[in-house]
C-alpha cells in the first residue's frame, strides 16, 4: 500500500480561461459560442465550439481566426477566471468544508473524511457531479459548461481521471493502488498538460524513445536524476502516481508566525492582507530557516460571530509571502462577494500544509520570470518597507463605467507580482455606458468643481430628458475663463437606482476649450453634472 | 569605442524622433505641453511590452485606462507616491530606479538642482530610461534636471468632436523635439488616438 500519496477528487472545468470569458461575455448580452482566449499570441484556451471547427489551444491568432472567423478573442485575464468560478467553489465547499482551488476551473479536495461521510469514493463522485453541475448551470443561465469530477490516489492522476470524465460526461474513479497502471499507458506530454512540467523536458523524452510514462515508471531515479537533474526524480515520482515533490516535515512554526488575533474585530480587507503579509513574513523566514518552502497553505479565517471560512492553496514552486498575503485577498474576496461573514475578522491562521525543500529558482531563459521581474519585486519590497503599503501599487482591472474605476490599485506588497508579471492586466470587453474610447490620460482623484455657462452668461442646466437648457460657451474653471470649441453629450448615467443609499444619477460630457487670451491651445474634458454642479473629472493631458 | 548605445524600444512612429532609434539607457527625457501624459505613455509603451518595468513615481492622476489603451503594458507598472519631503523624494527615486529599466517622473517644488544631479548621476549609473512629465510649456527651461532630449507638444487639432455631437477620437498634435543630444531641432506631427 502507498501510503505517501493522498487519495483525492478533482473537479474540473478544462478550458475554464475560455468558459469565464463566454460566460462574462454572456452576462452582457454578448452571445458567442466560440470563444478563444490569447495570451502572449496563443491561444491557450478555446470553447467546445470553437474547438469543434479546429482551433487548438498553442496557436496563433491568426491561425485560430483563419480557422473560425466568427470566434470571439478575448484577452486572458486571471482576475475574471477566479471571481467567475467562485460560485462553484462555494458549492461544493457546502459539502467539504476544506477545499483547494490551485488554480481557476479546477478544485482538489482530499477524499478520506467526505467519501466516508457519503459513503464511498462512487458516491462523492456523483455527489461531486451534481453540485457542480447544478452551479455551473446557474452561471452559463442554462447550457452546459463541460465539466469532469475524478477521484484517484494522486493529484496527476485524479486531474486526468477528471479530464477524461469531462469528454465521457460521467465522473471516472480509478481504485486504490491503481493510479500507477491507469498512468503507465499514457502518453509522457501528460506531464506539460496536467503536472506543468515543462515542454521543453517533455519534448525531449520524446525524443528519448520514452513515449510513455510506464517507460519513466521502469528506469532507476538516479539514471533520470543524472540526466535531468531534479525534475528526473519529480517525474519519475509522478510516473509511479506519487505527488511531485517528497513531503518534508519540519518543526511547526511558532505561534507568532502562523496565528494572529486581532484585538477589536477588523472589518478593512487591506487591514487583514497586510497584517496576513506581515505574518507571512515570518512563516516564509521560519520555514526558509529550515530549508523548506511551502507549496501547499491552509488559511482559515474566523469572525466576531462565529464564522469560519477554510481554503487550501497550492502553487508547485513554493508560496512567497507576497503569494501568500494574495491568497489571503482572494479568499477575503471571495468570502465577502458570497456573503458568507457578517462581522468583522478576530482572527487568522496560515497553516503550511505541504512542503517541499527549498531549492532556490533556476530564472528561465525564454517566457518565464526575468531577472528583470525578481528586480523589481525586490525594489516593491524595498519601497514598501520605506513608504509604506498604500504608497506602492499595481493597477488591477475591476470593471466600471467612470474612467476613475475600471482599473483600482492595489497594494503590491500582497501581489505576487513576479507571477503576475506574466500573465496580462488589459481592459475587458466595453461596460455598457462606459465613455466611448479613447479614454482620458489624466483622471482626478478629487474632481474639479467647473461653472458651464451660455451666451447669456447662465449656468447651463440638464433637464430630465438628458436635454442642455442651451449651448454651452464658457468654462470657468479655478478661476480661468475658457471659450468651449465644441462639445459632445450629455450622455446619461444611472447606477444602481434600486439602491437608495447607493445610486448615482448624472450626465457626461466631453468639452474641448481654448484659453481666451491664447487661442492656441486646447484642452479636451471629461465633465460630469452631478446634484446640480459640473464637474472636471478627468483631461485629455 | 564607437559601440551603438544600449536602447530600449520606442513606437515606430517616434523612432525618428530619437537619434538613437530608441530610449538610450541612461539618458533624460522631459515631455512636457499640453499632451505630455500621452507622450510620455507612448515613449514608455514598447519598452513595457518587451519586459521592462516602469515605476511611476509621484506623477499624480494618470489614467490608467488610458495607458493600457496606448500600449503599456500593465502587469510591469507600478505606481510609488513618495514622502512629501524633499530628500525622501531623492531616495525614494533611487530605490526606485535599482528595481524598474524605466522611471517616470513629475518633479515636485522644492527639488534643487543638486537633486536633480543626484538623481540623473543614479540613473546614469544603473542605466534606467528616465522620463519626466512637465506639466507647463516653460518648466524645459526652468527644469532643475538637465534633459537629453526634450519633446514639447502642443494639439493643434481635436477630431471627432464637434459641437453638440460625435466623441474625442484622437489628436493632431506638434512635437518639437530639442535638447542637448539632438543634434538639430525639429517639429514632427503626429496622430495620437486620444
Amino acid at each position: 500500500m502507498n501510503t505517501e500519496s493522498t487519495r483525492v477528487a478533482v473537479v474540473a472545468c478544462p478550458d475554464w480561461q475560455a468558459v469565464a470569458a463566454q460566460c462574462d461575455l454572456h452576462a452582457r448580452g454578448q452571445v458567442f459560442n466560440a470563444v478563444a482566449v490569447l495570451h502572449a499570441q496563443r491561444v491557450i484556451a478555446r470553447t467546445a465550439a470553437a474547438a469543434e471547427q479546429g482551433v487548438q489551444v498553442g496557436m496563433r491568432k491568426r491561425e485560430a481566426q483563419a480557422a473560425c472567423p466568427n470566434m470571439h478573442i478575448a484577452a486572458h485575464n486571471p482576475e475574471r477566471d477566479r471571481l467567475l468560478f467562485e460560485p462553484v467553489v462555494h458549492a461544493i465547499a457546502e459539502l467539504v468544508p476544506l477545499v483547494e482551488v490551485s488554480m481557476p476551473g479546477i478544485v482538489v479536495l482530499a477524499t478520506r473524511g467526505p467519501s466516508r461521510y457519503v459513503g464511498g469514493d462512487e458516491a462523492l463522485a456523483h455527489r461531486l457531479t451534481v453540485i457542480a453541475e447544478t452551479a455551473l448551470q446557474k452561471l452559463a443561465q442554462g447550457q452546459r459548461i463541460p465539466f469532469g469530477v475524478g477521484i484517484a490516489d494522486g493529484r496527476l492522476t485524479a486531474m486526468i481521471a477528471a479530464r477524461s470524465a469531462a469528454s465521457v460526461r460521467a465522473p471516472r474513479v480509478v481504485a486504490p493502488n491503481e493510479s500507477a497502471q491507469c498512468l503507465a499507458v499514457l502518453p509522457v506530454s501528460v506531464l506539460a498538460d496536467f503536472a506543468e512540467i515543462d515542454r521543453s523536458v517533455v519534448s525531449l523524452l520524446q525524443r528519448l524513445g520514452l513515449a510513455h510514462l510506464g517507460n519513466i515508471a521502469e528506469i532507476q531515479p538516479s539514471i533520470l536524476v543524472g540526466r535531468f537533474g531534479p525534475v528526473g526524480n519529480e517525474m519519475q515520482r509522478l510516473a509511479q502516481g506519487l505527488d511531485r515533490h517528497p513531503p518534508i516535515v519540519v518543526a511547526p512554526p511558532p505561534e507568532r508566525a502562523s496565528t494572529h488575533r486581532f484585538d477589536v474585530p477588523v472589518e478593512d480587507v487591506n487591514v487583514v492582507v497586510l497584517t496576513a503579509r506581515e505574518v507571512a513574513d515570518q512563516l516564509v523566514l521560519h520555514l526558509g530557516n529550515h530549508g523548506a518552502s511551502c507549496v501547499r497553505l491552509h488559511i482559515s479565517l474566523h469572525t466576531d460571530h462565529g464564522e469560519q471560512n477554510d481554503r487550501v492553496w497550492y502553487q508547485p514552486e513554493g508560496l512567497t509571502a507576497a503569494a501568500m498575503a494574495e491568497r489571503m485577498r482572494w479568499q477575503m474576496d471571495a468570502w465577502i462577494t458570497g456573503r458568507g461573514v457578517t462581522s468583522g475578522v478576530v482572527l487568522f491562521r496560515l497553516s503550511p500544509i505541504g512542503l517541499r525543500a527549498r531549492e532556490g529558482r533556476q530564472l528561465g531563459l525564454w517566457g518565464d520570470s526575468t531577472q528583470a521581474d525578481e528586480w523589481a519585486s525586490r525594489a516593491i519590497e524595498r519601497l514598501t518597507n520605506m513608504l509604506g503599503a498604500e504608497s506602492v501599487r499595481v493597477p488591477e482591472w475591476r470593471g466600471g463605467r467612470d474612467p476613475a474605476e475600471v482599473f483600482a490599485l492595489t497594494s503590491a506588497a500582497v501581489v505576487d507580482v513576479e507571477r503576475r508579471a506574466l500573465s496580462q492586466v488589459t481592459a475587458e470587453a466595453e461596460w455598457n455606458g462606459a465613455l466611448p474610447t479613447p479614454s482620458p490620460s489624466v483622471v482626478y482623484d478629487d474632481p474639479l468643481l467647473v461653472l458651464v455657462c451660455d451666451a447669456d452668461g447662465n449656468d447651463v442646466t440638464v433637464s430630465g430628458r438628458h436635454e442642455l437648457s442651451a449651448e454651452p460657451t464658457v468654462v470657468v474653471l479655478q478661476q480661468q475663463r475658457y471659450n468651449v470649441l465644441s462639445w459632445a453629450g450629455p450622455w446619461p448615467v444611472e447606477e444602481r437606482w434600486w439602491d437608495t443609499s447607493r445610486q448615482r444619477r448624472m450626465v457626461r460630457m466631453q468639452f474641448v476649450v481654448s484659453r481666451n487670451d491664447t487661442a492656441i491651445t486646447t484642452r479636451a474634458l471629461v465633465v460630469v453634472r452631478e446634484h446640480g454642479q459640473w464637474w472636471v473629472v478627468a483631461r485629455f493631458g | 569605442m564607437f559601440e551603438p548605445l544600449p536602447t530600449l524600444p520606442v513606437p515606430p512612429e517616434l523612432r525618428a524622433m530619437f537619434p538613437e532609434g530608441g530610449l538610450v539607457r541612461g539618458r533624460t527625457v522631459l515631455c512636457s505641453g499640453d499632451a505630455a501624459v500621452v507622450m510620455a505613455l507612448r515613449v514608455v509603451s514598447s519598452a513595457t511590452q518587451a519586459g521592462s518595468w516602469l515605476g511611476i513615481v509621484g506623477v499624480h492622476n494618470v489614467g490608467v485606462q488610458a495607458a493600457s489603451e496606448h500600449g503599456v503594458a500593465l502587469q510591469r507598472v507600478v505606481f510609488v507616491q513618495p514622502a512629501s519631503s524633499r530628500t525622501e523624494w531623492v531616495s525614494t527615486v533611487a530605490a526606485a530606479a535599482d528595481g524598474f529599466d524605466v522611471l517616470m517622473l513629475e518633479v515636485p517644488h522644492g527639488i534643487t538642482a543638486s537633486d536633480a544631479r543626484r538623481v540623473q548621476t543614479r540613473i546614469q549609473a544603473r542605466r534606467n530610461a528616465l522620463v519626466l512629465i512637465g506639466a507647463t510649456q516653460q518648466s524645459a527651461s526652468q527644469s532643475v534636471f538637465q534633459p537629453d532630449v526634450i519633446m514639447n507638444t502642443a494639439t493643434t487639432q481635436w477630431h471627432g468632436i464637434e459641437r453638440g455631437a460625435g466623441h474625442v477620437q484622437g489628436r493632431d498634435v506638434q512635437v518639437a523635439v530639442s535638447g542637448r543630444r539632438v543634434p538639430k531641432a525639429r517639429q514632427h506631427s503626429l496622430h495620437f488616438v486620444g
